[in-house]
């Protein structure tokens, strides 16, 4: 059974490889090599971290890796056919990505006993995302990068994790506080101020994000995250009342004061007033959807060119266009799967603390997919977010994997110490 | 409270985002199924053009001259250039397409919704080669009512009123499709608007010519009968406003509605308006479909029409002879004459003949079909004899030829350009078929001087075939 897994992570690099294939026989007689090498060593990792994680020394989780490098590899071709320069830094980010999570599996132990440190955690949290804040720089449209040399980091990403894990450690210590020091107020009973003073830092951090770095996606998937781990950590419908209300507010407020807000909230209400000029990408991404249907119009066939930035945000509206509804049915599938593997793994955890972490990640890289694939089709507003392990970036792929990697070995069966 | 409860709660979470995430799907296949044909059939959407790995199909004339032609993927040829621009339209990369390259970009393409269907089985029976279209146009009437408009600005239709295929569609000035992408950006800042097609998006008063469908809806409404003698001083006064004739005519009394077409009596018409009112008006304008888009092969533009209840008398009589807000387009005044050579019925226009497969299958032929029955049979056979006189007795005698019956009226329209447009709007009764046109010509004055003599032309060549 558990060699088994190692065949899915054959079906991974064989698409890849496929992939691949089909995009230099396209090319020929001028065909491209270049990533090859690196197609191939990322094989050989995945390969190898397989084999490794189904020893079980660190984790005791075999399918959810698998279902990460098809993601990546299905990303990877998409971006070798969208935009070709960008698929060796993708492949090398793929490959520090796998390696970052060995590392935070080998050190596990380490990290498990650093995650009770709720309030360094929530320091962490708040400087990062603060560096962004005020050190933010910005890079197509967002003022939510960090420049350090050759180097530019989305610092939200990394504060994904640590928000996780600081509202996993403060919930899981403060709960009774926060459920038995009750005041009713009107129909909602709320705890003292002191207590629920961190979760309207995180909330009005969020609204901050929104506002000063035009970065609507990370604003809504922190928002959506801080709600979804109150609730889980406390079941108290008066939480998500109130932060629903906190949120109501603050949009109805940023409507009326900020013209990126209502630009973004009228695209979303008739696209069809503005096709050629504000609503031009996501009517590009509703053409794309359309041409691909049922079949998709075959992979190289379709022309996803045709929407702006396609490789980062719209990937999927590509994935639409060339795999059709298969595909995305596919893809979709296997993220539903993906959560349902992270929530196993969170029922399993025998600490109440591990058990918010992984749910937390489970949920956070869920939402995020939802938000992004709900943008692009204009289920909902659009707001830039990428789709987790499929679109390119480097801080989201890393970010992603020291997720997994954090998952991986809150799977690992242990005796309980304490607790 | 415990780990129990924590568990229930992400249970609650997780089933929320589940519903949440069910229901995207359920939106995205609704998206690429459902919704999916209306989208591809969006003017914006440039995918249809964007076939660059195809040889696009040729653009042919009813006899079989090329029109538009492609040797290899990406390259585009128009061997009548700027002549058969306003039919063929244009297409590039970064421009999209217009006229028959974007209506029928899909024919032309090979691509096919029912093929796109099939999705990557698609791409392996996909031919090379896109379709052949044949076109209503005749190659020949095109280049001599390009010829005849000299070097004016203006429009000609002419169209075979029995079955609505188009013979010619001329718009001067032009481009040439060719180049258009090169000469994008001075084509649009050019201020004569050399991209538009002012056979069916120019907007014009129609002057005189709007008399016929006054003349029809007065009998209609019965504000006045074959027998009324209309007097006519050379100046119908308003409140302070007056209408005059031009230069300064007076077409004394004992005036049949039928003298009052054939001399063009603006006193006579502009009492008729007023006779009718806003309601009676709109119902006329109504009923020859100016306020109703044509579903057809024309990115035509609407015609202006006032808001009639809300007019004075004054505006109300300058509706009666053609002026004021009513703006029509050249495409729509041939229909219109259309219908008196054929029985009171408007067909729907069309320019796509045959789409032929690259090995000479018929894919598809054009079935003619009739738009609406715009005014009844006996009427029409009274307005087309009164028309017919126009052009025997009236002002639009320019326009016989001999052996053939012609019907027809002159229009000069006042507008705010410069000097007046020339109109001339009929239809011919040839052995081989009858034909209805209109003729506009920018800033030339009377419509009987300029525009008849063109009209004379293409009946005389159509006549010689």
């Amino acid at each position: 059974m558990k060699s088994k897994s190692l065949l899915l992570v054959a079906v991974d690099f064989l698409i890849m490889f496929a992939g691949l294939g089909v995009i230099m026989l396209n090319q020929y007689p001028e065909i491209d090599f270049s990533p090859v090498p690196w197609a191939l060593g990322a094989a050989v990792m995945g390969v190898a971290i397989q084999l490794f994680l189904i020893k079980g020394r660190f984790s005791s989780d075999i399918w959810v890796f698998p279902m990460v490098l098809f993601f990546s590899s299905l990303g990877i071709i998409m971006l070798a056919r969208l935009k070709p320069i960008l698929c060796v830094p993708q492949l090398r980010w793929l490959m520090i990505g796998m390696a970052v999570m060995v590392g935070v599996l080998y050190f596990s132990r380490q990290l498990k006993d650093m995650m009770q440190y709720q309030y360094i955690l929530g320091i962490c949290t708040l400087v990062v995302l603060c560096l962004s804040l005020i050190f933010g720089v910005e890079i197509g449209g967002s003022k939510n990068w960090l420049v350090f040399g050759p180097f530019s980091v989305q610092p939200s990403e990394f504060g994904k994790i640590l928000l996780v894990l600081f509202l996993a450690a403060f919930l899981s210590d403060h709960r009774d506080m926060l459920n038995e020091a009750k005041r009713r107020i009107l129909f909602l009973d709320l705890p003292p101020i002191r207590f629920i003073a961190p979760l309207l830092v995180i909330w009005g951090i969020a609204i901050l994000m929104f506002v000063v770095q035009r970065d609507l996606g990370s604003a809504l998937l922190f928002f959506c995250m801080a709600v979804f781990m109150t609730y889980m950590g406390t079941g108290s419908k008066s939480y998500v009342f109130i932060a629903l209300l906190f949120f109501g507010v603050g949009a109805v407020i940023s409507y009326a004061l900020f013209s990126h807000v209502q630009v973004r909230f009228n695209i979303w209400l008739d696209p069809w007033a503005d096709p050629a000029g504000q609503a031009y990408q996501v009517v590009q991404s509703l053409f794309a959807f359309a041409a691909g249907g049922v079949w998709g119009t075959g992979f190289t066939h379709g022309h996803p060119g045709l929407i702006p930035e396609v490789h980062t945000d719209f990937i999927f509206s590509a994935v639409a266009e060339e795999l059709g509804l298969l595909g995305c049915t596919v893809i979709m599938m296997v993220y539903v799967l993906f959560f349902y593997r992270g929530i196993m793994i969170a029922m399993n955890c025998k600490k109440e603390l591990h058990t918010l972490v992984a749910a937390g990640f489970s949920i956070a890289l869920f939402t995020q997919a939802f938000i992004i694939i709900a943008g692009v089709t204009k289920f909902l507003p659009l707001t830039g977010i990428t789709l987790p392990f499929i679109s390119y970036g480097g801080s989201s792929m890393v970010s992603g994997f020291v997720m997994i990697g954090l998952l991986l070995s809150l799977s690992k069966k242990e005796k309980v110490h304490g607790a | 409270m415990g780990h129990k409860d924590v568990k229930k709660y992400i249970l609650h979470c997780s089933i929320f985002m589940l519903v949440c995430f069910l229901c995207l799907f359920g939106y995205i296949v609704y998206l690429q199924v459902i919704a999916a044909p209306a989208l591809a059939a969006n003017p914006m959407n440039r995918r249809g053009d964007a076939a660059l790995d195809i040889i696009r199909g040729t653009i042919l004339d009813i006899n079989g001259r090329e029109l538009a032609k492609s040797t290899q993927p990406g390259e585009r040829s128009y061997p009548y250039g700027e002549v058969m621009a306003p039919v063929t339209g244009y297409l590039g990369e970064a421009i999209g397409s217009d006229g028959i390259e974007a209506v029928a970009g899909s024919d032309l393409t090979g691509q096919s919704q029912q093929l796109q269907m099939l999705g990557p089985i698609c791409q392996a029976i996909q031919s090379t080669h896109g379709n052949n279209v044949k076109l209503t146009v005749d190659a020949d009437i095109q280049q001599l009512a390009y010829d005849a408009l000299g070097s004016n600005r203006g429009a000609v239709v002419v169209m075979n009123a029995e079955t609505g295929a188009i013979i010619a569609m001329v718009s001067k000035p032009t481009f040439n499709p060719t180049n258009v992408e090169d000469d994008w950006k001075s084509l649009t800042a050019r201020e004569d608007s050399p991209l538009l097609n002012r056979a069916a998006q120019g907007l014009y008063p129609p002057g005189s010519t709007i008399k016929v469908l006054i003349a029809d809806a007065a009998l209609d409404e019965k504000v006045t009968d074959l027998n009324e003698k209309f007097n006519c001083s050379g100046k119908l006064q308003i409140g302070n406003e007056y209408i005059g004739e031009s230069h300064g005519a007076v077409h004394g009394n004992n005036l049949t509605l039928k003298d009052a077409l054939t001399e063009s009596c603006n006193v006579t018409f502009g009492t008729l308006a007023m006779r009718m009112h806003g309601k009676g008006l709109e119902n006329a304008f109504d009923r020859f479909g100016f306020a109703d888009p044509i579903n057809s092969e024309f990115n035509e533009s609407r015609c202006h029409l006032p808001k009639f209840n809300e007019l004075g008398d004054g505006d109300t009589a300058q509706v009666g002879i053609g002026q004021g807000e009513t703006l029509v387009t050249p495409l729509r005044m041939a229909m219109l004459a259309s219908a008196y050579v054929n029985h009171g019925k408007v067909m729907v226009p069309y320019l796509v003949e045959e789409v032929i497969s690259p090995v000479g299958l018929v894919i598809r032929k054009a079935s003619p079909s009739k738009w609406r029955e715009v005014t009844s049979e006996k009427r029409a056979n009274i307005i087309g004899g009164f028309m017919e006189n126009v052009v025997t007795n009236g002002t639009g005698g320019a326009a016989a030829v001999s052996g053939v019956r012609v019907i027809g009226k002159t229009g000069t329209a006042e507008n705010s350009q410069g000097a007046d447009h020339g109109w001339f709007i009929g239809a011919a009764e040839l052995p081989q078929g009858k034909i209805a046109f209109c003729i506009i010509v920018e800033n030339s004055g009377g419509g009987g001087t300029v525009a008849a003599p063109i009209a004379r032309q293409i009946i005389a060549a159509l006549r010689d075939r």
